[in-house]
């Protein structure tokens, strides 16, 4: 409940400071009598509303039977994740599509519970696998990056 | 007599070579997708638009693409309720409930046929639903003003919250979130540049592939990092791979009613298959009474809820064509994908490009067909993929998931952009927010502006407008319907809860 209702807050906090934002939105010409802020803040002016009830009777949270409560173990692992999913993110252009994906792939795979080599073997093979699909049959360009050099 | 002319133009269209074998594509890739966990039709959906418009496919082959993935992820997402007795995505909840316990007693070859049998009966309906009853919509919905379309706009929305039973404030709240989102981005009637904070790479606003895969993959990786193994074993489909005539006669009443009612059901805004097929399931039995096995097993309980999903997926693409308001999350994205052509899905969609709009009905006729017969044949290979391991799956959604984001507009931002939706997603899951609706807002927010601009320029300010004809105030009492029914249902288990009292003390 408490941890609801900081999410919740954050989230007001977070309108309110759009709205302060949103104030500022004047047409410098304007041709109709609604100019461009109308919409945003009639938005978040409900939304504030909204989540003000929210803040006051939170609603419980249901949870699955096949869900255990998150400990530290496994907040460790979801920070971990978003921090390789990020770096993936980062890496995707500097460092190209196949070394990127190989080297995220395969820590990816590491984090869910496979072994090194396995995960490894998954990591090149989707990258490999993945750029003949979709830069080759598919059309779809994706970055070379460290391995334009060979001149694909 | 016009619509059949029209349908069988639509016909030429989808029975061409390349729009035969995309459709073909499309059900194959859908049922893959379906049936993994973590993969549901939204997704499935998304990446695929950048892969569309790589391949410079024509809008209605695309859209075709598109409508045969929704239609086979419907399907995959039985096997493993089937199989596992975990739901491959939430419609199919209520699938698990009688056709896993069909699965224990050795007949998971009948169970999974006559769900695809049941499925192709309830799009039969509904596609045959659309044929009549889309173009009378569409034509009457040509009467529709701005100010008429505003009130429209609202209704959808609204009805989200209305429809969704135990959380309507969350869902208000989502659907708000959403409607704020899709006002990033340059404003087109004035120049103005509204919540950009001065970056480039979010003047044209929240590109929506971004926001999908955000919301629904990368928070569902992050989910998948806690689901640890269920441990329940897979249950091998061996022995009778068909049902006979005698099981399907028993529940073609039910696959009647359930299809007639999930197709309703599919064609209200905001209620989608999940929906559907709790409520087909409840129904049937009750019907069913005492005689019934549901939940040991029951033919019925199973038929009665893949009747209602097949109906709904279908019901749900008749107000994205004809209002432009999709029926469903899936739909809102292929809205979205049309965008993305420059077609504005509406009523005079009809008029202005029929072979599109015919081409799409009578491609989901030749879809269910391909899904009907390639389920018998491919189900070995099915179940091969269902045994895939977490860590090869979870790799292979984040890397094509970013392909997907990635083939867009080639930017390392949109990339960044989509982690952080994702996390917010992931957040917004744990506390029991609903997504769906905060793409439905995304999706809408932008015609919904327009239009109220639209109308009140019209009138010059004068709210009234908004309220003055007589499709408006039917809308705006039907909005106020909708804002009703939870606060009657919460007021109905109060009464119910205060009896229940009541009996105790006496």
């Amino acid at each position: 409940m408490l941890l609801q209702r900081l999410f919740l807050g954050a989230w007001l906090l977070l309108a309110l400071v759009m709205i302060g934002v949103g104030l500022d939105y004047q047409a410098p010409f304007s041709y109709e009598p609604v100019g461009p802020r109308s919409f945003p803040l009639l938005m978040l002016g409900l939304l504030c509303a909204g989540l003000l009830y929210l803040l006051i009777n939170p609603t419980p949270i249901h949870r699955d039977e096949h869900e255990p409560e998150l400990d530290q173990h496994g907040l460790r692992k979801v920070v971990l994740c978003i921090a390789l999913l990020l770096a993936f993110a980062l890496l995707f252009e500097p460092l190209g599509f196949i070394p990127a994906s190989t080297l995220v792939g395969a820590c990816l795979a590491r984090l869910y519970e496979g072994q090194w080599r396995p995960s490894l073997i998954a990591g090149l093979g989707l990258a490999l696998g993945l750029y003949l699909l979709f830069d080759k049959l598919l059309d779809v360009p994706l970055p070379l990056g460290i391995l334009s050099v060979l001149g694909g | 007599m016009d619509t059949l002319n029209f349908l069988a133009q639509g016909f030429g269209v989808a029975l061409t070579p390349t729009n035969l074998l995309i459709a073909l594509i499309g059900t194959l890739i859908g049922t893959v997708v379906g049936l993994l966990p973590g993969l549901g039709p939204i997704n499935g959906v998304a990446i695929l638009i950048p892969v569309a418009f790589a391949l410079g496919l024509p809008p209605e082959t695309a859209l075709i693409l598109l409508a045969a993935v929704y239609l086979g992820c419907e399907y995959g997402g039985r096997i493993s309720s089937i199989l596992l007795n975990i739901p491959g995505e939430a419609a199919t909840l209520m699938t698990c409930l009688d056709g896993y316990p069909m699965a224990r007693q050795g007949l998971a070859g009948v169970a999974l046929s006559l769900s695809a049998w049941s499925s192709f009966i309830g799009a039969l309906i509904a596609t045959c639903g659309m044929v009549l009853f889309a173009p009378l919509l569409a034509s009457w919905a040509i009467a529709f003003g701005p100010a008429e379309y505003f009130v429209l706009m609202v209704l959808a929305t609204v009805a989200l919250a209305g429809m969704a039973g135990d959380k309507p404030m969350k869902t208000l709240v989502a659907t708000l979130l959403g409607l704020f989102l899709s006002c990033v981005g340059i404003d087109a009637n004035s120049g103005v540049y509204r919540f950009t904070f001065d970056s480039i790479h979010v003047t044209d606003g929240i590109q929506f592939v971004v926001l999908v895969l955000g919301l629904f993959s990368v928070s569902e990786i992050l989910l998948l990092l806690e689901k640890t193994h269920h441990g329940q074993q897979m249950v091998q489909a061996t022995g009778r791979m068909l049902f006979n005539f005698n099981e399907a006669r028993k529940v073609f009443w039910v696959n009647l009613r359930c299809g007639l009612g999930g197709f309703f059901i599919g064609v209200l805004p905001g209620a989608g298959a999940t929906l559907a097929s709790a409520l087909a399931y409840m129904t049937e039995k009750k019907l069913a009474g005492a005689e019934g096995k549901f939940g040991k097993g029951d033919l019925r309980g199973l038929a009665a809820p893949e009747t209602a999903i097949g109906a709904s997926c279908c019901g749900a693409m008749v107000p994205m064509l004809t209002l432009g308001v999709p029926g469903s999350g899936t739909t809102a994205v292929m809205i979205g994908a049309l965008s993305l052509y420059n077609i504005t899905p509406g009523p005079l969609l009809f008029q202005n490009q029929p072979t599109l709009v015919w081409g799409l009905i009578a491609s989901l006729f030749i879809a269910n067909l391909m899904l009907l017969v390639l389920n018998v044949p491919m189900i070995k290979i099915f179940t091969r993929i269902l045994t895939v391991p977490n860590w090869v799956l979870v790799p292979l959604i984040a890397i094509i998931t970013s392909i997907g984001v990635y083939a867009i507009h080639a930017t390392t931002f949109d990339l960044i952009l989509m982690v952080v939706i994702g996390v917010v997603g992931y957040l917004m899951r744990k506390m029991d927010f609903p997504l769906s609706p905060l793409l439905l807002g995304f999706i809408l927010g932008g015609h919904m502006e327009q239009n109220l601009r639209r109308a009140l320029s019209i009138s010059n300010g004068e709210l009234s407008i908004l309220w003055n004809s007589g499709i408006a105030q039917g809308t705006w009492a039907l909005v106020l319907v909708m804002l009703a029914l939870p606060l009657i249902r919460i007021w109905r288990r109060r009464l119910v809860s205060n009896r229940a009292e009541g009996l105790v003390v006496d």
